[in-house]
């Protein structure tokens, strides 16, 4: 196929493609968001994802219903949560260490049943995915409608749930104490807060989003199911939230950088550029290191990330 | 989970207890994972049977058990290392590339017309885990230099470098190192350079020997050394060590570069020892899962060992399970995590009593009595 690099339909199907695989990550990474905020850094969303994806994938080929099967991704998304949030919360935990090995937990898991559910199946099933949906009018702009009005409703709802993300956490109560939790939760249990609730709901909330992230994986990306469908996304949800500094409008932003490395070296193939395809992917990889590393000024992450909090 | 559970007084510290609940969680990790077989019409009891006789009774299957401890051995110990010293470092994934890597291209060099020339084993080996040393303990050094001198965050870093190594590797067998083939892949090592076997009829490499000797300098070092005292005493109070005299920042640097230099090892064994070639998708998993066998060995070098043997078991019988019977492997994952989810839930146990409503025991109050409240003057 002969493309020009720098021809706009190249760079239209390069965009939409963009967008499309910044899709689930930005869902997982708003979760993440609540979660950091609230001062638990959950790791296990990872696992949560691959555990949202086998649900949401033998939940809509066994009822036949892509609704149900991202109800079923939810679902197991709330009940991972609300694990998790018990062994960083109550048993107070290590939260990287109870991360690493749910994720390892639920790799296991997501496998056997998968291979319980294949028994006696000749070859694994395809499920019914979401359409995407051309908005009226818009969808028929120049270059911009490919771009962003043409993608299946779970990217459209995920979009909404950014200004959501965005009303709830910095504009209305529940959001200031949850802030408030995630900064210094002795005050704000001196204040009134219920900390250990407030993080409850909060690690919850993140296990819903990333169930419902790897039933986007399914529904609307691959529509089967195999171990490696989430390999590192809940990782990379991670780096955007950071990359975005805990913001939602700015985890949008690096989710669609993430996404864009990501199209770019499927597509860079189709150009004879020398450069090797790695430089590219690695590219964001490397953008959080540094994001990270405290050389370009601190990362102002929540103050009290990661610190478990034992009420006195 | 109010009602239920009545703080202590004080943590029950005693080692019988933890023993006891150490003992406790893997049996009923086993019992849960028990469980899984019987959907498959396999008996729980005769699939254990089965599984740790392929991997403790027979010889080859011994061997097996070896050539997979082997890396979990070393990552667990770069695990205690770095986890000692206050350094929650989670890149041996990537180490594990790194040393992969750079054993590959010493070995790939040492012949007639390489860089090195050909050189005797032993010089040859010597060399190699010089190099791996080095190039994995800069890799994790990084991180460590974050850490120590601009405090940044060694969590999230250290998971990203993972991946940075993976497309490292990806493109030294696409690219520099690919050897002709439709395959990325390196070319296959000149077998001068392979870790010899050494029980007849086995798998098991000499790679082993490696480890083991890491073992015994771990040991030694972090824990009968004056510097091993300095990255615990770190780990446990980075403030009491800062006013101790101790530069904390430069010790947590030095952990993260021996961290990196013991996962580095994990993949010159098993390039040299296993694979004898680069590859995509040469770890799989081996970094993460030897962090947790370091956690089930409660960050001992000993412990270590100990529970890397039993996780390479668990491995090497579940594989031959599903090669054999169509079991699938994916249960010791359940199982090898469950070990120590419940390991961590039982430290629970160890803060606060039950307390069934129903059943009222004569026991001391476990919380003290509460102080009359006294109201300030004026209020």
């Amino acid at each position: 196929m002969e493309l020009d690099f720098f021809s706009g339909a190249f760079f239209a199907s390069w965009l939409a493609a963009s967008v499309r695989l910044a899709g689930p990550l930005l869902l997982v990474a708003l979760g993440e968001l609540y979660s950091e905020r609230s001062g638990v850094l959950n790791i296990g969303i990872e696992g949560t994802m691959l555990l949202g994806a086998i649900a949401s994938y033998l939940v809509a080929w066994q009822s036949g219903s892509t609704w149900f099967g991202l109800m079923g991704g939810i679902l197991i998304g709330c009940i991972a949560g609300t694990y998790l949030s018990w062994m960083y919360i109550t048993v107070q935990a290590s939260q990287v260490v109870v991360g690493i090995i749910f994720n390892i937990f639920a790799l296991g898991v997501a496998s056997y049943v998968y291979r319980l559910a294949l028994r006696g199946v000749s070859g694994p099933q395809t499920v019914e995915m979401f359409k995407p949906i051309a908005i009226p009018f818009l969808s028929e702009i120049p270059f911009i409608g490919p771009v962003l009005f043409n993608h299946t409703i779970l990217l459209y709802a995920t979009a909404g749930l950014v200004a959501v993300a965005g009303y709830v956490l910095f504009r209305t109560k529940f959001g200031l104490n949850l802030r408030a939790v995630g900064e210094n939760p002795a005050a704000a249990e001196t204040a009134g807060i219920r900390v250990s609730h407030m993080r409850y709901m909060c690690v919850i909330i993140s296990g819903a989003a990333a169930g419902a992230s790897g039933a986007y994986l399914v529904l609307a990306q691959i529509g089967q199911f195999r171990d490696t469908i989430v390999a590192g996304q809940g990782f990379i949800a991670l780096a955007i939230v950071i990359f975005g500094r805990w913001s939602p409008y700015k985890a949008a932003l690096a989710a669609l950088i993430f996404g864009a490395a990501d199209a770019l070296q499927l597509s860079i193939q189709l150009f004879q550029i020398d450069l090797p395809p790695q430089l590219f992917l690695s590219l964001p990889y490397v953008l959080t290191i540094l994001a990270m590393s405290g050389l370009v000024g601190k990362a102002n992450q929540p103050e009290a990330l990661m610190v478990p909090y034992r009420k006195e | 989970m109010k009602g239920v559970l009545k703080k202590r007084l004080e943590p029950v510290e005693s080692v019988w207890v933890i023993a006891a609940t150490t003992c406790l969680s893997i049996f009923l990790a086993l019992l849960f994972g028990g469980l899984l077989f019987i959907p498959f019409g396999a008996n729980p009891m005769e699939a254990y049977g089965a599984l740790f006789a392929e991997s403790f009774t027979t010889w080859r299957g011994f061997g097996f058990t070896l050539v997979k401890a082997t890396p979990l051995i070393l990552i667990s110990l770069g695990t205690i290392v770095a986890w000692r010293t206050g350094f929650g470092y989670l890149g041996f994934e990537g180490c594990l590339l790194i040393g992969a890597a750079t054993a590959t291209w010493v070995s790939l060099e040492t012949v007639p017309n390489g860089l090195f020339g050909p050189l005797p084993f032993p010089i040859f080996i010597l060399l190699a885990i010089t190099a791996a040393l080095v190039t994995g303990g800069i890799w994790a050094g990084i991180v460590g230099v974050f850490r120590g001198r601009f405090g940044g965050n060694e969590v999230i870093t250290s998971l990203m470098m993972n991946y940075v190594a993976i497309f490292v590797v990806q493109y030294l067998v696409s690219g520099p190192l690919r050897a002709p083939g439709d395959l990325p892949q390196s070319p296959r090592l000149p077998r001068e350079t392979w870790l010899p076997y050494f029980l007849e009829g086995t798998r098991a490499h000499s790679g082993v020997f490696i480890a083991l000797a890491c073992v015994l300098v771990v040991w030694i070092v972090l824990l009968k050394s004056k510097i091993g005292y300095e990255l615990i005493v770190t780990g446990l109070n980075p403030k009491a060590a800062r006013f101790g005299g101790i530069n904390v920042g430069s010790r947590q640097i030095m952990a993260a570069f021996a961290a990196g230099g013991l996962g580095a090892l994990a993949g010159l064994v098993e390039v040299l020892g296993v694979h004898h070639r680069l590859l995509d998708g040469l770890s799989e998993g081996t970094g993460f899962i030897g962090i947790v066998a370091a956690l089930l060995g409660k960050l001992h070098p000993l412990g270590a060992v100990i529970a890397s043997i039993l996780y390479a078991g668990m491995a090497v019988g579940a594989d031959a399970m599903q090669r054999k019977a169509g079991l699938p492997a994916s249960i010791i994952f359940i199982v090898q995590s469950l070990i120590v989810l419940f390991i961590l839930a039982s430290d629970l146990l160890r803060y606060y009593t039950l307390k069934f409503p129903f059943f009222r025991t004569p026991t001391t109050p476990s919380v003290p009595p509460e102080k009359p409240e006294v109201k300030p003057i004026g209020t």
